[in-house]
């Protein structure tokens, strides 16, 4: 029977093997997109504006308020309403860049609001202009304060793309699904499954735990 | 286009998705409690000396952490009838819940513990006070104080999570949504209206999560929400 | 009442306390001073245990630290700390600060602690501020506080970690003043500060020590007026000179 169990299971590896590639890609296009959107978003929503500010703001609480299945099923389903053809590929990736361009957004705009205004207003002295003030001052100093969030915030994106599979994506989770259907051995499949993620997931949240580390080190902080 | 929004769906399907609203918010409660008793036990587990009992614990938070909650309802889903459990989805679901947001309340807790200096555990032994004393007494009073606005946005995100439990057919919010959009094909009146009701749930927590931040004089929540 | 013999201590390769042989006398007042790092707060933290000891023998009222036999919970009862940043508990008023222990480790009446905690408070000036919190408080009456809280426990001994040294210096003397008061009725006291005002006054013996040994000990007359090593009239010159 195990035996049996095993060996469909081996016959299922490159479907397993696209699910892997289906997540990463996934993952990867989604997060440089929502990287770069974030990232200009979160400067924007500093700037001083207050409109874009409060727009940026209730955009996020949209994001923020609402369970990412729900996101999904809004895009994928309701777009199509207003004459755009999407398949579920590109659906998913709208999906999660939008989801990761928040979050980051909200990091981002964190860091560059912990850089003490006495750090601004020296570069005000000395003449900077405000691009330069932002590129030669703020960025450099915001940047080590989102670094450790910013690669949290990478494994919860690269999870939350497992949610994709609700609308037919074959990616990690879905091969899971197609082969407990086969193998009726639902420890065992998702097992192998949460290990996929684990492989990809758990080095970052070490990087994060390292970077979070030499970050309170560098402030000078007690470590207990 | 949306010009054929159609409200009086949404009200013929009024009773469906305020069972739906009572359902998500119930088991959300359920569901935080269980993730509280296991989010405890995991931080009393992951502070003592002995590694027998903080490895597994550690392990534990890892494995969760490392993996999505979709997998690990589906590993629960399809494999505890696999160990002679057959549950009701619902049952599961909010197993799923509880063990998947206990490994973050572990660490909320544990990082509440550690914000409390050292200067106020030495106070508590140099006036000769037990551990136990000066965790009850001097620790835990000040680290439940920090503790409270992050727990109230895990709280959040495990309403936001348990939206994944429709897709194990429990009958809660989404599901409620998903049933209006394929009856009728009206995906738009079905996923907007489930999104308006998790913002009511979002907005309630969020401001009660501002609030006691400032009541407490502690900073508000950060951004894992 | 304290007896150091031969104590030895190390941070990793750090030798921080070297060969210390040192005693207090019942009812001593005696005053620590030397440089920073000269291992004076390891020294008076190693008393109550909140640091340990790598070899040598310390004894502190009758019982030997590190002993097996001994209950450091109970012996630090015995034992008064002040600390530098006071270390009250925010979460606590005044009068909950200085009655805690009292009720928890002492087992005293809530009512009787709560009459003893407010004669000591008023003693130290604080009449008013039973029901302020730390944070509302300035430092002096925060460290005022925080040595009311040491003398509920009705100790023996009586250990300041440089108790004025996180304090502006318009508050210095409002803590000293309690300080005197405490050492004339007779606590015996170590006292680690480079207020050498305070220990003119009440100080029946000066330590000096660097680089983690003791370097010179005598009455603060011999010590200010005719210091005996190099070291010791380099440290003097230069506390004085402020």
């Amino acid at each position: 029977m195990i035996w049996f169990q095993f060996q469909s299971l081996i016959g299922s590896y490159p479907l397993a093997l696209r699910g892997l590639g289906m997540t990463v890609a996934l993952s990867a296009i989604s997060l440089v997109l929502g990287t770069l959107i974030g990232f200009t978003l979160g400067v924007l929503r500093t700037s001083g504006n207050r409109l874009v500010s409060r727009v940026i703001g209730l955009w996020i609480d949209l994001i923020r308020g609402t369970p990412f299945l729900v996101q999904i099923f809004l895009i994928f389903f309701i777009l199509p309403e207003f004459g755009v053809e999407l398949d579920a590929f590109t659906a998913g990736i709208i999906a999660l860049t939008n989801l990761a361009a928040c979050f980051i957004c909200e990091i981002v705009a964190a860091g560059i609001r912990s850089v003490p205004t006495g750090q601004v207003e020296a570069a005000l002295a000395s003449g900077l202009s405000q691009w330069q003030r932002m590129r030669q001052v703020v960025l450099p100093q915001a940047m080590r304060v989102s670094l450790p969030p910013l690669v949290g915030q990478y494994v919860l994106l690269i999870k939350d793309s497992s949610v994709v599979s609700a609308i037919g994506l074959t990616d990690l989770t879905r091969v899971g699904w197609l082969v407990v259907q086969r193998v009726p051995n639902g420890l065992l499949v998702f097992a192998i499954v949460g290990i996929g993620y684990f492989v990809v997931c758990y080095p970052l949240i070490l990087l994060a735990r390292r970077l979070e580390r030499r970050m309170s080190a560098a402030h000078g902080e007690v470590q207990l | 286009m949306l010009e054929n929004f159609s409200f009086r769906t949404i009200i013929e399907y009024l009773p469906l998705l305020g069972e739906g609203f009572v359902a998500t918010l119930w088991l959300s409660i359920v569901s935080f409690a269980g993730a509280l008793a296991v989010g405890i036990i995991l931080c009393a587990m992951n502070l003592q000396h002995s590694q027998v009992l903080k490895l597994p614990a550690k392990m534990y938070i890892d494995a969760i952490r490392a993996t999505p909650l979709l997998a690990q309802l589906y590993f629960l889903y399809f494999g505890l009838p696999r160990l002679g459990m057959v549950l009701p989805e619902l049952f599961v679901g909010i197993l799923a819940l509880s063990l998947n947001s206990g490994a973050y309340i572990a660490e909320i807790i544990r990082a509440g513990i550690l914000s409390i200096s050292r200067g106020q555990v030495e106070a508590g032994v140099a006036s000769g006070m037990t551990y136990a004393q000066r965790m009850r007494l001097v620790i835990l009073p000040q680290a439940i104080r920090v503790t409270i606005p992050p727990l109230l946005g895990q709280a959040i995100v495990l309403v936001k999570d348990s939206a994944l439990l429709s897709l194990i057919s429990v009958s809660e919010l989404t599901r409620a949504g998903q049933l209006l959009a394929s009856d009728r094909f009206m995906p738009a009146e079905g996923f907007i209206t489930t999104a308006a009701c998790y913002l009511l749930l979002y907005y309630g927590l969020k401001s009660l999560a501002v609030l006691s931040a400032r009541w407490l004089g502690v900073r508000p929540i950060g951004s894992r929400i | 009442m304290i007896e150091f013999r031969g104590v030895n201590k190390w941070f990793g390769a750090l030798h921080v306390l070297k060969d210390i042989t040192l005693s207090v006398e019942p009812r001593e007042v005696v005053v620590v001073c030397g440089p920073s790092g000269s291992g004076k707060s390891t020294l008076i933290r190693c008393i109550n245990g909140l640091e340990t000891i790598k070899d040598g023998r310390l004894v502190v009222d009758g019982q030997r630290l590190g002993d097996r036999a001994t209950n450091m919970t109970e012996l630090r009862t015995e034992i008064g700390f002040v600390f530098q940043s006071f270390n009250l508990y925010p979460h606590k008023t005044a009068l909950e600060n200085v009655t805690l222990a009292p009720i928890h480790v002492r087992k005293i009446q809530r009512t009787e602690a709560e009459s003893a905690g407010r004669e000591m408070l008023a003693k130290v000036g604080l009449a008013e501020k039973f029901n302020a919190y730390p944070a509302e408080l300035s430092g002096g009456q925060q460290q005022r506080v925080a040595i009311a809280r040491c003398l509920c426990m009705r100790p023996k001994i009586m250990l300041f970690d440089e108790p004025t040294s996180a304090l502006d210096p318009e508050m210095i003397s409002e803590v000293l003043d309690v300080m005197v008061g405490v050492a004339e009725e007779g606590m015996t006291m170590m006292v680690v500060t480079h207020e050498m005002g305070f220990a003119r006054k009440v100080a029946q013996r000066v330590v000096f020590m660097d680089e983690g040994a003791v370097v010179e000990t005598g009455t603060p007359e011999e010590f200010f007026s005719d210091p005996k090593t190099d070291r010791s009239r380099a440290f003097l010159s230069k506390i004085l000179r402020h």
